[in-house]
């Protein structure tokens, strides 16, 4: 149970007062109403005595009356009989009592009760005031006279002409009213009732003199203790200095109404109390109108009280208007009263108590008592002393014509057993405990044997509240009389009022005790289906014991705040329902019990919108909504369509908790939208929402993008380098706010939408929200406003997202509402706080920096032709197209790739290239080179080409704009050739395009723009070449200084789909000492066509440059063409992917060709026919091989695998060194093979042969023998082939060999052996052989 | 036959609810739940008294107009409670007590279950079937 403000002793003592009426004479009346107070209302605030009474008991002992209060009202009789229920009205009074009592703000006590922490209000003043009021409005009942008037004040005017035929009238008055037995009520305790002669003197009107005077006359036609002078209106009426004045009636003043009803029971409404009164008034023919100045004046000061009442009966007006008289204006009472008369009040209550009311009561105990002493004998009562006293007496007499009723027997009014009753009550009234508790004990005894049971549960009720209040407790408080009372109340008499009133005070009592368990059966045990009002109340207050307990059981707290929510919002009391839901709540919260959750939230959104609190509804929807729900799908469904129908009425784009929007995977993009491709146009890919962060992706283009950056900068990365980001997303670096560019173009996009509901939701019409603030100003835009021009710098903050929800169930609601996109940053995770505690860093992903307007090509970067699938080593021309579509001129174009090596813009300054005309043929295929017609089979043109013609400083290529500047608007197309990679698979090409604005000094330094192709290329040609020396017809014995060389070239290729055969067209060297002279082969003419798996053999003559190099950079390209065209390979596509090639092999061609015998570069060009649906293509490539050593073999880059290499493979491996024994014989021995270089025959039937020489020369003896080995070459020996013979020293020996060809060609002469031993060892021959291979060229003649 | 068995978690949220199908879930929710206090005030009560030896049965916790509701204790604070009509007056405090035994043998087994993550909603078919053995059949 909640505190209350009141001891209990108190409480109890207060809620059973003497009762004192009032008869006003209506001048006497009229005088108090100067004050705006009713006479029993003027003197209400003064009846608590602050001085100690005293009183002699029927033994004559001494007893003290502390703090007496009594209670004055009005007197105002009625026909009806007093019921046993409460009326309509008196319902309504205290509904609205407890209406109008909210919890006070700040009285908010909490508690924890182990893992709970409730906070709830401890005091609760409306149960508070419906006790009271309660009690007040307690009707008088037959059974007990607690309530019964005991005395009457009758009040006169000093001003009365006659105040004496006043006296007597009202005299009358009150004898008619208690005796005529036409009234049933106020019911009057003791037939003679105490009069009390008051005479009521106007001190700013009256004649002080003359009211004196009457006075005396009072005193002896009254006895002085029997009248009194009271002088009131000190002060004459007037606004003077009212507020200095303490209002003691200001807190009687919402009560004031509640004391009226006492005497005024049914059928009126209890706010008809004052009014009848003043209807009496005036049909007695007074002048009552001028009584009530303020009538009309004064309803607004009620308003408050009325507003809150809406469904108020016709009553309501007559009410406010006796409210707005007994209550007036705040602060407007006693307005004629100064202090002085306050204590004249005061004592005059004293007087009136000490010398008229005690007295009385004090007689009336004693007439009572020698009655029921001489009534009732020893034998019937265990009477204290008092039976000692006055010992002996008669039987009773049992009164036999009882009517019996349902409540069991009814006594007439001047019973015995009811006198012991009324006695008991005086007692109690007084104050005199002890011998209240021992009569009431005996009346109960009484009653129950006489099975009178309302009056015996009323003795009860009363003994226990006795024992209660006796000072020093001699008893234990008997806690089952009170029970019994409430049993026999509520079930035997059917008497709610008295059962509740019984509960009240029982349950405060036990409280008092701290059996705050028994108090809360009680209360459980007190709610019934009769009154929602009070069930509600008394509901909460068990809910309140079980927190007060000494182990607080919060969850019965909780399910009884529930209950008692249920029945205040059936009551109609929805502001204390959604208090008690509330407080329910902080029980229920997160604590798993989520269907109970969901029906507290659901509730108290209910409640709340039904009081217009649409907030606090849909936050409590929401509630519903976000969590997981165990509800079913229709329960899911009338939860949101609930919520939806209350999120629409409330205004404002408020947020929604649908759908769960996954915040952290917020992608932000900054750019313009995506187009398709135009026509054959296609876009540069740039970045894209939808796609997948990777970590080494993301590195490359930052490294692309700091090489691009370096390149810019002249080589050095300013320090603030920052990585443009275009799309950030949770993964990305978010800690600096990014830079964007102002032209509509962010872009958030926010995936994973999770549905928790069962129910289907269609959401539309999906719109970023966002606002901006500018550099150091506060200013906040919001979408709402234009925000067409905006200010540099601003700081934006994309904030929302505006949905519309949609959800059909029967009708469609459509609202439209909002969610705020909260991103947090990763969790940081070093420090040790930062490990303890859970922290988030930051994440400015939503907060973009607007810069000044930057040069975008808004995809403005098209590719024309670009093919997505290429051969190895294949050239395709493509275009690209740049276009500026910003207002911003732009500049400093650069582009950077991935793979250098596939493409080339041209060389800018390609000084060579002659103005020939471009083959008709050429242009017809459109070839990527540049191609003559072939000059006559003459020398190759020979053509030098620095390399720095072709090569770019770095792997950025800087893209040469016209004047250096596109021009907003402005567009160019470029050239640009690609050539597909030499491995074969699918490649991934990146580029990475630059570019500045021509404004300088922004926030944003450059912007990049990606752009990723994938390019699959296939399998062509491969090529492998070996040189060597050709032989010299005269031997030297100096080191050969070959002068021509020989050249292998053999090309195999793999079937590939569509491919039917390739071409070789043309063979180019590169190189900065030798260049081919010419091809070799006899049918070189023709054009060397390849079909698939094949391979040829092509050898060529190279010779040393005729002009050795002035400049050392500089290398000579020779072209042998072995088609009918050209291909000029200087020339723009050809050379440079040539020198883009050997950058990415070497690190620098130039570098490494001091260290190399050879260094000479084959440019091998072919042409693959190939057929595409049904049409035969023609397509290009070159293939790249270097020769760096004499004998070695080299292959065009391709990986092939082992299998390949095997089949391509020479048989002519080179022999191992031999480990030379003790004497290197290659040195004692050198041969020669002498042998023309050409010999030219004509095939026609036989073999032909060919006249062979080899020299030897030794210095030692040798034992020598040759043999014309290899018997698989495509020659053979013929003839004598092996030779044995003892070389001595200096001896040269010429020894014929034949060789027999079977057709023309190139041959390799070099396979014939020579063995040789020391003549004296036995030791196996060894081999000495020349590695250089010995070519013959057999023509057909 | 019960009308409501719930298993409660050692930090009172459900673990596990079924109720008759035919009345309203959240009244026995909030049975349950209110029942709780009682449970920890006789533990706290036993608890002192007798030590170790504890009754896991706990009794009838309280009476309301339509339901009795009896508790049960494991030893490590888990809590079941089942909900009798009150009309039903044929069960003894016996067959409360072996109703109570077999939910905690079954219990007991749902916890073995190593892919069980204690502290979790049960969701044990086995259990289930128990508990549907326990009730009022509504057919």
């Amino acid at each position: 149970m909640a505190q209350c403000v009141q001891s209990v002793q108190e409480l109890v003592q207060d809620s059973f007062t003497p009762m004192v009426a009032v008869l006003c004479s209506e001048t006497a009346e009229r005088m108090s109403r100067k004050n705006r107070l009713s006479f029993a209302e003027l003197l209400r605030p003064f009846c608590r005595l602050t001085s100690e009474g005293h009183i002699r008991d029927p033994n004559n002992v001494l007893q003290s009356v502390k703090g007496l209060r009594i209670s004055v009202n009005g007197l105002c009789p009625s026909l009806k009989p007093p019921s046993s229920t409460l009326t309509p009205a008196q319902r309504q009074v205290l509904h609205h009592i407890v209406l109008s009592s909210q919890p006070q703000e700040g009285a908010v006590s909490s508690i924890s009760a182990g893992d709970y922490q409730l906070s709830f209000s401890g005091t609760t003043p409306w149960f508070e005031a419906y006790r009271e009021a309660f009690l007040q409005t307690m009707p008088s009942s037959e059974h007990e006279f607690l309530n019964h008037y005991l005395a009457c004040l009758l009040v006169v005017s000093s001003s009365e002409t006659v105040p004496f035929e006043q006296f007597l009238k009202l005299s009358q008055e009150q004898h008619q009213i208690q005796h005529s037995g036409e009234y049933s009520s106020p019911k009057w305790f003791i037939p003679n009732t105490l009069k009390y002669y008051v005479l009521l003197h106007d001190v700013s009107q009256g004649d002080d003199h003359r009211a004196e005077t009457v006075f005396e006359d009072m005193k002896q036609k009254y006895g002085s203790q029997g009248c009194y002078l009271l002088k009131i209106n000190s002060r004459s009426e007037g606004p003077s200095d009212q507020d200095q004045m303490p209002d003691p009636w200001s807190q009687y003043l919402h009560k004031s109404y509640l004391h009226s009803p006492v005497s005024a029971p049914p059928p009126i409404s209890v706010f008809f109390a004052n009014s009848t009164k003043e209807h009496k008034r005036l049909t007695r023919g007074s002048a009552a109108c001028a009584l009530f100045p303020g009538v009309t004046s004064d309803t607004p000061s009620q308003s408050l009280d009325t507003a809150a009442l809406p469904q108020l009966s016709a009553c309501d007006t007559s009410r406010r208007a006796s409210d707005s008289i007994t209550s007036g204006a705040p602060g407007g009472h006693g307005a004629c009263l100064t202090l002085n008369d306050h204590d004249r009040i005061r004592q005059f209550i004293q007087e009136f108590t000490f010398r008229g009311l005690l007295p009385h009561v004090e007689k009336n105990i004693r007439q009572l008592n020698d009655q029921l002493v001489s009534r009732k004998g020893l034998s019937r009562s265990l009477f204290t002393a008092t039976k000692k006293w006055f010992g002996g007496g008669k039987a009773p007499e049992k009164s036999v014509a009882e009517p019996k009723s349902t409540t069991g027997l009814l006594y007439p009014p001047e019973a015995p057993e009811l006198q012991i009753r009324k006695m008991a009550d005086l007692c109690f009234l007084v104050q005199h405990y002890e011998l209240a508790y021992s009569c009431y004990h005996t009346a109960k005894k009484d009653f129950l044997s006489d099975q009178a049971m309302l009056y015996a549960a009323g003795a009860l009720e009363m003994a226990a509240v006795s024992a209660f209040l006796q000072p020093g407790a001699p008893r234990p408080y008997p806690a089952h009389y009170m029970d019994t009372a409430i049993q026999t109340y509520k079930d035997t008499c059917r008497n709610m009022v008295l059962a509740e009133r019984c509960t009240l005070l029982s349950v405060d009592i036990l409280k008092s005790q701290g059996k705050y368990a028994e108090a809360a059966t009680l209360l459980i045990k007190m709610t019934s289906e009769d009154s929602d009002l009070r069930s509600a109340l008394l509901l909460e207050q068990a809910a309140h014991c079980f927190v007060n307990m000494k182990t607080p059981m919060v969850r019965k707290f909780a399910f009884h705040m529930i209950l008692a929510g249920h029945r205040f919002s059936k009551a109609g009391q929805r502001r204390h329902a959604l208090r008690c839901y509330c407080q329910a709540m902080q029980v229920y919260q997160d604590r798993g019990w989520s269907l109970a959750e969901d029906h507290i939230n659901f509730t108290i959104g209910r409640q709340s919108f039904t009081l217009q609190q649409t907030e606090k509804a849909v936050d409590a929807f929401k509630v519903i909504l976000e969590k997981e729900s165990q509800q079913t799908a229709t329960q899911q469904g009338a939860f949101l369509r609930e919520y939806l129908y209350v999120f629409k009425v409330s205004e404002g784009l408020s947020e929604l908790p649908l759908p769960c929007i996954d915040s952290s995977a917020t992608r932000v993009y900054f750019g313009p939208e995506r187009r398709p491709a135009e026509g054959e146009k296609q876009a540069a890919t740039h970045v894209s929402l939808d796609q997948e962060y990777d970590q080494d992706t993301a590195t490359m283009w930052c490294q692309l993008e700091l090489q691009l950056v370096c390149a810019a900068n002249k080589g050095a990365a300013p320090s603030a380098f920052q990585p443009a980001q275009y799309c950030l997303h949770s993964q990305t670096d978010n800690l600096r706010r990014p830079l964007a560019v102002l032209q509509g173009q962010s872009n958030p996009h926010t995936r994973g939408v999770e549905e928790p509901l069962k129910v289907a939701l269609s959401l539309s019409d999906l719109t970023l929200l966002w606002r901006f603030t500018a550099d150091g100003d506060e200013a906040v835009l919001s979408n709402e406003d234009a925000p067409t021009a905006l200010v540099l710098s601003c700081f934006y903050t994309l904030c929302n997202v505006c949905i519309d929800l949609c959800f059909c169930a029967g009708e469609t609601l459509l609202v439209r509402g909002r969610q705020e996109l909260k991103i947090q940053g990763l969790r940081l995770n070093q420090t040790k706080e930062e490990k303890m505690s859970v922290r988030h860093g930051r994440d400015e992903r939503l907060n973009p920096i607007v810069t000044a307007p930057m040069p975008s090509w808004r995809y403005g970067v098209f590719f024309l032709h670009f093919p997505s699938a290429l051969l190895c080593g294949e050239i395709r021309k493509a275009y690209i197209e740049f276009c500026n579509m910003s207002s911003v001129g732009l500049r400093g174009l650069r582009v950077v790739s991935t793979h250098p090596t596939f493409f080339t813009f041209g060389s800018s300054s390609s000084p060579h290239t002659p103005d020939t005309p471009v083959t008709p043929h050429s242009a017809q295929n459109c070839s990527a080179y540049k191609t003559v017609v072939a000059s006559e089979p003459q020398q190759p043109p020979h053509v030098l080409v620095a390399a720095q013609d072709f090569l770019q400083p770095s792997s950025i290529i800087s893209i040469p704009i016209e004047g250096g500047i596109l021009k907003p608007g402005a567009s160019m197309q470029l050239p640009l050739w690609l050539r597909g990679p030499d491995k074969e698979g699918v490649h991934e090409i990146n580029f990475l395009f630059y570019y500045e604005s021509t404004e300088k000094g922004g926030k944003i330094s450059h912007r990049v723009l990606r752009h990723t192709v994938f390019i699959c290329s296939s399998r062509s040609l491969s090529v492998q070449a070996s040189a060597c020396h050709t032989p010299r017809p005269v031997p030297s014995l100096t080191t050969p200084c070959p002068s021509r060389c020989m050249l292998r070239d053999s090309g195999v290729f793999q079937s590939e789909a569509g491919v039917k055969e390739f071409h070789i067209v043309q063979v180019s060297s590169c190189g900065q000492r030798w260049c081919l002279q010419s091809c070799i082969n006899p049918s070189y003419h023709k054009e060397w066509c390849l079909s698939s798996r094949e391979r040829a053999k092509l050898c060529f003559r190279a010779v040393q440059c005729r002009a050795p190099p002035d400049a050392a950079e500089k290398y000579t390209f020779a072209d042998l063409n072995l088609a009918s065209e050209r291909v000029v390979s200087s020339a723009t596509p050809c050379g440079d992917f040539f020198f883009r090639c050997c950058e990415a092999q070497t690190q620098s061609p130039a570098e490494q060709a001091q260290t190399l015998e050879l260094d000479l570069h084959l440019i091998v060009l072919w042409k693959a026919f190939v057929v595409e649906d049904n049409k035969q293509l023609i397509l290009e490539g070159q293939l790249h091989v270097a020769l760096q050593n004499v004998g070695q073999k080299s292959t065009e880059p391709q990986s092939l695998d082992t299998a390949d290499m095997m089949l391509l493979k020479f048989r002519s491996e080179p022999t191992p060194p031999p480990a030379a024994p003790k004497l290197d014989l290659s040195d004692l021995l050198r041969t020669n093979l002498s042998y023309p270089e050409s010999h030219n025959h004509t095939f026609s039937s036989i073999l032909t042969r060919a006249f062979l020489g080899l020299y030897l020369w030794s210095q030692r003896r040798v034992f020598c023998c040759s043999e014309g080995a290899d018997p698989c070459t495509l020659f053979s020996w013929v003839g004598k082939s092996q030779y044995r013979l003892v070389l001595s020293p200096e001896e040269v020996l010429c020894l014929p060999l034949r060789a027999c060809f079977y057709s023309a060609g190139v041959y390799d002469l070099s396979s014939c052996r020579v063995l040789v031993r020391p003549i004296q060892s036995d030791a196996p021959p060894e081999s000495v052989h020349s590695h250089c291979p010995a070519l013959i060229i057999i023509n057909n003649a | 036959m019960a009308v409501c068995i719930a298993v409660i978690a050692k930090e009172n949220y459900p673990l596990y609810i079924r109720s008759v199908p035919t009345q309203n879930e959240l009244k026995f929710h909030y049975t349950v739940h209110t029942s709780l206090d009682v449970v920890e005030e006789k533990i706290s009560a036993v608890g002192k008294s007798i030590g170790d030896q504890r009754e896991l049965y706990l009794g009838l916790l309280y009476p309301t107009e339509d339901y009795k509701v009896y508790g049960y204790v494991t030893n490590s604070k888990v809590k079941f409670v089942i909900v009798v009509d009150s009309s039903n007056t044929s069960l003894r405090d016996n067959e409360i007590r072996s109703m109570f035994r077999k939910l905690h043998n079954s219990f007991t087994d749902v916890m073995c279950n190593p892919f069980h993550n204690p502290g979790d909603q049960i969701q044990s078919r086995t259990f289930d079937g128990i508990v549907s053995g326990m009730m009022v059949q509504t057919a």
